[in-house]
């Protein structure tokens, strides 16, 4: 399912909308069971918006880059239509009366909204496990996690339900997912998307952005959705960024016989990819995709970007910090979950007995540890030496961009999707999974996720993601890199996974 | 010292130290971080009372993926009041997140400004108040050090008057209302530099009236839009010859001069007594904050620093820095005007008005512009200032107050322009017109703000006759039918001549010169 394509068919009239839509309802009811994919699926909103498209083709009326393309939508992602959940009990009910910028954007370019996916409570997790609704399976291997948390979002694509969803990632919870579902995640520079509607997790982290099948499908829906938004002060533009010239282009036959020449392309490899903390067979698979790109005509150096053993520790601190704050909003005074008291409960027991309950067990850890290191005695200690680690962490990525680097390229998770539960028990080594790609959140630069190869492991075929770091705002010279490597890499295109529909 | 030591017959002498906090909600159009109307806003003070939660958006409300963004215009009057006071304008100041649980405050924290404020380091120089706040202008000034003023955004309220609703942590039949969550406020904090309860509401009373003149605040007192928190200590100069100072009392949210000024009072009587039997000194984590009860006269405490909050302040990371360039900062200056105290010192100086006039002429700023347009339309017509200025004053203070009384509106408001007061007040000084013709031409000019005043005071026959034959004519006329009054002030009573000049001014319909008529009136008795 390529969504460039469903579009220019609902423009000119050889598709209509409604058959699209009602084929992509299909298939996420007939995956639902064996995948869990979705909370929320809008048949009836989706039929109608899908009507009113093709009516409007019927009168010749102008139709957007996205005409009648199905796309699905994480959780915490607000829409004027159905719930906003964040898979939390806390706003299991919750109606927003509004709707996200980016997605209504998505919206005006003529998408149609056909659900809201499954993600980690509030976005806090690695593996879809952590919802309050019931975890996601992988496409791949039903026994194990999609990755998170945009693990909804990113099975829903891989198992070929929807060709765009929209993620958000705030440590990596665009790229792993897309890793681990073999599918593309595009997480792009702070302050490209507005994050406004986007239920916030780490405010000086959080971005939107796109999980496709294709890198042009990516490119596609972040032209529509970038852009500085009146709503949020942190968003910007870039003038001079055109992403649609790659959004627009399919690959040509001649790029194909060629085999794609990455001659000019200067990839950075950060020592840290090779460590003892990656599954064997991953490694395998990322050190011949190295070679790979090496023998296409890409210059590969090794980089060291010093500060990078510091990265999952001072995201932990910066991330629990922000979500500490900005999730105490939930207090069961206004909107959401309450918890049944007593008449004559007293206020501070309202608050413990909502917080307690509505709450699931990771996002209650992520806020005591975000409460302790913003608490005076422990501030300067651990959220002053964060903040610091972070300026580091930024400028060594600077230094690669600036001795000529066109990307940084690292594996993007340790290893394949793990088995679900295998790693509940231990927070820790779930946190270790965001090695790779804290890095990039920290400094605020775009990053993709594209499939590099598959591994075997206990008879079922797993993707392994290869992640590409581009410089600030420079999500177009990205793609493109991007791209040429994925030509290299996947001539036929990427391997989707066994029941792929 | 341990409790009991002493007696308050060791006390030699108790001296105060108070430092302010005043809290300013500044009149924007829209919030301080959301297009929500302002409840504070110039112009809705004759508004009803808004219902509970009208002006709320989903930014107020705290929903899930409201984004707060700052209001300008709120910073830019923040900037005009940090200018007024004498305070730089920072570079680049932050906000940051003050966090507390409180069903009034929606997000859970407060927008604020930690360790780097919008304003800092200003001073101001204040007169002294009498007790109907009246500004003495030619005494002594106390100097006041500005530590700092930043920028906030105020919490909602609790109401508590639902059946069954009664605080005390319950929240059986209590409401919040969060109509005034996210208005902003602007925060202005002394040094230690007043000494008696007097200094800070002369302090207060200018600073309302200086943010009144700069149009930040209506400054309706009842309504909040100005709150005060004092921090009040005693020095005590014990008979041993040792010095202690008591720990510091902050009093939170008065809204009136009257409440700061007994506050005040009521902490130098108390806190002697204090001493003296909790033996409890100024020093680290002995701060108590404290509340007015207005009905018993007393303060009543609200918290103990021991318990204080944690408010874990860290930067928004929702909000960029704001930074102000030398160019915002300039075209804000520029904006800034002449402040009521400078004016009232220059209205002092050249209309000899005493500190209440001046204070009514400074009350707002289009009265204040309109005074010196007249001033200025009298000078162009070639007139000296020093003969002018008082009567200009005097036209606004009597008849152009009382006619805004009685219509219910402001001096600058009544319609008249200032060359139409400037007019009457030529007519005035010339003799023209007499006293009561003053108050009738500007009502006319108040209808029509095309009218000429002598020429309207023609057509009304309202120009004093200089008829020399005519005056003498009504002089005997009144003289003949009043024979007794005229017997008396030939007799030598001359304060009996004011019966016969009323007799002369009814005659000639108020056109005759009475000034004149006196000294023709007195000729005539004189001669017999």
């Amino acid at each position: 399912m390529n969504a460039r394509r469903i579009a220019a068919g609902v423009r000119d009239g050889s598709r209509s909308a409604t058959a699209v839509v009602r084929e992509t309802l299909d298939k996420i009811n007939a995956a639902h069971d064996r995948l869990g994919a979705f909370l929320a699926v809008f048949e009836d909103h989706a039929l109608e918006r899908a009507a009113d498209i093709d009516a409007r083709q019927a009168r010749s009326e102008p139709l957007g880059p996205l005409a009648g393309v199905p796309i699905a939508v994480k959780d915490n992602i607000c829409y004027a239509h159905g719930t906003t959940t964040c898979a939390s009990r806390m706003l299991e009910r919750y109606h927003s009366p509004f709707t996200a910028t980016a997605l209504q954007r998505l919206e005006d370019a003529g998408a149609i909204v056909v659900g809201k996916t499954n993600l980690d409570e509030f976005g806090m997790g690695s593996s879809c496990e952590h919802s309050a609704f019931g975890p996601t399976r992988n496409p791949w291997d039903e026994t194990r996690v999609p990755g998170g948390s945009s693990g909804g979002s990113a099975a829903a694509v891989a198992a070929g339900l929807v060709p765009i969803a929209m993620g958000s990632d705030t440590g990596g919870s665009i790229r792993q997912p897309a890793a681990f579902c073999g599918v593309v995640g595009l997480k792009p520079t702070y302050g490209r998307v507005s994050r406004y509607g986007l239920v916030a997790y780490a405010s000086s982290l959080d971005q939107i952005g796109p999980i496709a099948g294709t890198i042009e499908d990516c490119a596609l829906a972040l032209s529509v959705m970038q852009g500085v938004d009146p709503h949020d002060a942190t968003s910007a533009d870039r003038p001079g960024d055109h992403l649609c010239a790659h959004a627009g282009s399919e690959t040509t036959s001649a790029d194909q016989q060629s085999g794609g020449s990455l001659a000019g392309l200067v990839l950075g490899v950060p020592t840290l990819s090779r460590g003892p903390h990656n599954d064997a067979d991953a490694q395998a698979v990322f050190d011949s995709t190295v070679g790979t790109l090496e023998r296409a005509g890409a210059e590969v150096r090794e980089i060291r970007l010093p500060h990078a053993d510091h990265a999952v520790a001072a995201y932990y601190v910066i991330a629990t910090a922000e979500a500490g704050s900005n999730l105490a909003r939930y207090d069961g005074v206004r909107y959401g979950f309450r918890a049944e008291l007593p008449r004559d409960a007293t206020l501070e027991a309202m608050y413990t007995r909502t917080r307690t309950e509505g709450f699931g067990r990771e996002v209650q850890r992520r806020i005591m540890l975000g409460t302790h290191v913003l608490t005076s005695g422990y501030h300067d200690a651990y959220y002053l030496t964060a903040l610091k680690a972070r300026r580091r962490i930024a400028e060594d990525f600077a230094a690669a961009f600036s001795a000529g680097c066109d990307a940084v390229c690292t594996p993007t998770t340790p290893g394949p999707a793990f088995a679900l539960g295998a790693k509940l028990s231990n927070p820790l080594s779930m946190y270790a999974e965001d090695v790779y790609t804290v890095g990039a959140s920290l400094a605020g630069l775009p990053a993709v996720s594209v499939p590099a190869g598959v591994v075997e492991s206990a008879g079922a075929r797993l993707p392994i993601g290869l992640q590409l770091i581009g410089r600030a705002w420079g999500e177009a010279r990205l793609i493109d890199a991007a791209q040429r490597v994925v030509n290299v890499l996947h001539p036929e295109g990427f391997e989707l996974p066994p029941r792929a529909l | 010292m341990n409790p009991g030591q002493y007696t308050t017959e060791d006390i030699e002498r108790v001296e105060l130290v108070v430092g302010m906090e005043v809290h300013v909600e500044l009149a924007t159009a829209s919030k301080m971080f959301s297009r929500a109307p302002n409840p504070a806003c110039a112009g809705s003070g004759g508004m009803d009372e808004p219902e509970p939660n009208s002006l709320v958006d989903p930014v107020v409300l705290a929903l899930p993926g409201a984004l707060p963004v700052m209001n300008r215009a709120a910073v830019e009057m923040s900037m005009r009041v940090g200018l007024a006071l004498g305070c730089r304008i920072a570079a680049q100041s932050r906000w940051d997140r003050k966090s507390y649980f409180y069903p009034d405050l929606p997000k859970a924290y407060q927008i604020s400004q930690y360790d780097r404020p919008l304003c800092e380091g200003g001073v101001v120089e204040v007169p002294a108040v009498d007790a109907r706040g009246v500004f003495d202008l030619s005494g002594e000034r106390t100097r006041v050090r500005v530590l700092r003023a930043h920028l906030e955004e105020d919490a909602g309220k609790l109401l508590h008057e639902l059946p069954g609703g009664g605080g005390g942590g319950k929240l059986d039949g209590s409401i919040v209302d969060l109509n005034r969550a996210g208005t902003p406020l602007l925060e202005i904090v002394t040094e230690p530099d007043f000494r008696s309860a007097a200094e800070c509401v002369a302090f207060a009373r200018l600073l309302r009236l200086t943010c009144r003149f700069l149009g930040v605040t209506e400054g309706v007192m009842q309504r909040g839009h100005m709150r005060f928190e004092p921090n009040i200590n005693c020095r005590l100069v014990l008979r041993d010859g040792r010095e202690v100072a008591t720990p510091i009392v902050e009093i939170k949210n008065l809204n009136s001069f009257r409440a700061l000024g007994e506050t005040i009072e009521y902490e130098l009587r108390e806190q002697p007594g204090r001493w003296v039997e909790d033996g409890r000194e100024l020093g680290a984590g002995t701060k108590t904050t404290r509340g007015w009860d207005a009905g018993r006269g007393v303060t009543v405490v609200q918290r103990e620093k021991e318990d204080a909050h944690d408010y874990r302040y860290f930067p928004d990371p929702d909000l960029p820095e704001v930074c102000v360039d030398e160019a915002w900062c300039e075209r804000v200056r520029a904006g800034v005007p002449e402040l009521p105290l400078a004016r009232m010192d220059r209205y002092a100086a050249e209309a000899g008005v005493n500190g209440a006039e001046a204070a009514a002429l400074v009350e707002d700023r289009e009265t204040a512009q309109l005074y010196d347009a007249i001033v200025e339309a009298l000078v162009g017509m070639g007139r000296a200032r020093a003969d002018v200025a008082r009567a200009a004053a005097n036209l606004l203070l009597q008849q152009g107050f009382k006619l805004a009384n009685e219509r219910g509106v402001a001096v600058g408001a009544l319609g008249f322009s200032a060359a139409q007061a400037a007019g009457i007040v030529g007519l005035r000084l010339d003799g023209d017109i007499a006293a009561a013709a003053v108050e009738v031409l500007l009502v006319e000019c108040c209808e029509d703000s095309a009218a000429v005043p002598r020429e309207v005071a023609a057509g009304l026959g309202l120009l004093v006759v200089r008829d020399a034959a005519q005056l003498e004519a009504w002089c005997d006329e009144v003289i003949a039918a009043q024979p007794e009054v005229a017997d008396q002030v030939r007799r030598g009573k001359v304060q009996a001549v004011g019966r016969l000049i009323g007799q002369v001014m009814a005659r000639s319909g108020g056109t005759a010169d009475a000034k004149e008529a006196r000294e023709m009136l007195l000729r005539k008795l004189a001669g017999a």
